[in-house]
């Protein structure tokens, strides 16, 4: 599979395992602190990591588990506006978490009504500002974008 | 230890949780999450000041022994520490409207005795 973030800084293949999920962790805060990525980036990066990779192992069927998961962190700077976009492509089945109606997930109204769906991606979309997503040669790529200011 | 708990006295259950709650670490306290919620006398506090990440399966963790314990008839509610990145997760996934949430101690132990 091949990745294309712009500017990509760092890359690491992982299995769809649950407990590769670390890895990819700890991957991800060396890597992002290496390219100067504000910690409070890093957490927002690091939840939307880990919320992906999950979706990939529980929803993305047989061929997402059983193959590899690669990511790639990219860093854009310029005119003060700093963006670190994390990518990640799997084999699993087609998923665009990308056309989510826009604004809050709707609210369960009690306890009881409460279910386990689609918490995941309401917090990928919290956490991140923007989501891009593709299907090329049967694989999903989301791009996750955080951006912040910067003073040179 | 990522799950201690203590019972204050008759009334209340404090299940403090701490570390990493991602998707690994949700997974491997939730059943005894569940367990020490639902036995409890009366009412829980899950104290999540201690937890530096908290993922959606900490988030169905923390939904399902909530629910436990309302079925036995008592009330779960959470401590937090208020400025953390805890409070956002619970805030971007509306569980707070769901489980009652504190960020003082006292309060939460009133609560969860009501």
């Amino acid at each position: 599979m091949t990745g294309s973030v712009r500017q990509a800084r760092a890359e690491l293949t992982i299995r769809a395992d649950s407990r590769e999920a670390r890895r990819a962790s700890a991957w991800l805060e060396s890597a992002a602190a290496r390219e100067g990525v504000p910690p409070d980036q890093v957490v927002r990066l690091d939840h939307c990591l880990d919320e992906a990779l999950a979706n990939v192992i529980s929803h993305g069927g047989p061929d997402a588990v059983s193959a590899s998961v690669m990511l790639q962190l990219g860093i854009h700077r310029g005119r003060g506006i700093c963006t670190a976009e994390l990518l990640i492509v799997d084999e699993g089945l087609p998923f665009d978490p990308s056309v989510l109606p826009a604004g809050p997930a709707p609210r369960p109204a009690s306890l009881a009504d409460a279910s386990i769906g689609g918490l995941g991606l309401a917090m990928i979309r919290s956490f991140s500002d923007e989501l891009r997503y593709r299907r090329q040669d049967g694989c999903n790529h989301l791009a996750i974008l955080v951006s912040w200011t910067e003073t040179t | 230890m990522p799950l201690r708990y203590e019972d204050l006295n008759n009334e209340v259950r404090r299940i403090s949780l701490s570390g990493r709650l991602d998707t690994v670490g949700s997974e491997e306290i939730a059943d005894e999450l569940a367990s020490l919620s639902a036995s409890a006398n009366r009412g829980v506090v899950v104290d999540l000041s201690q937890v530096t990440f908290l993922s959606s399966m900490g988030i169905r963790a923390l939904i399902a022994a909530a629910k436990a314990r309302q079925a036995n008839g008592g009330r779960m509610v959470l401590l937090v520490d208020g400025s953390d990145v805890v409070v956002r997760t619970l805030e971007a996934t509306g569980v707070g409207e769901l489980i009652p949430v504190y960020d003082d101690e006292g309060d939460a132990e009133s609560a969860a005795r009501a």
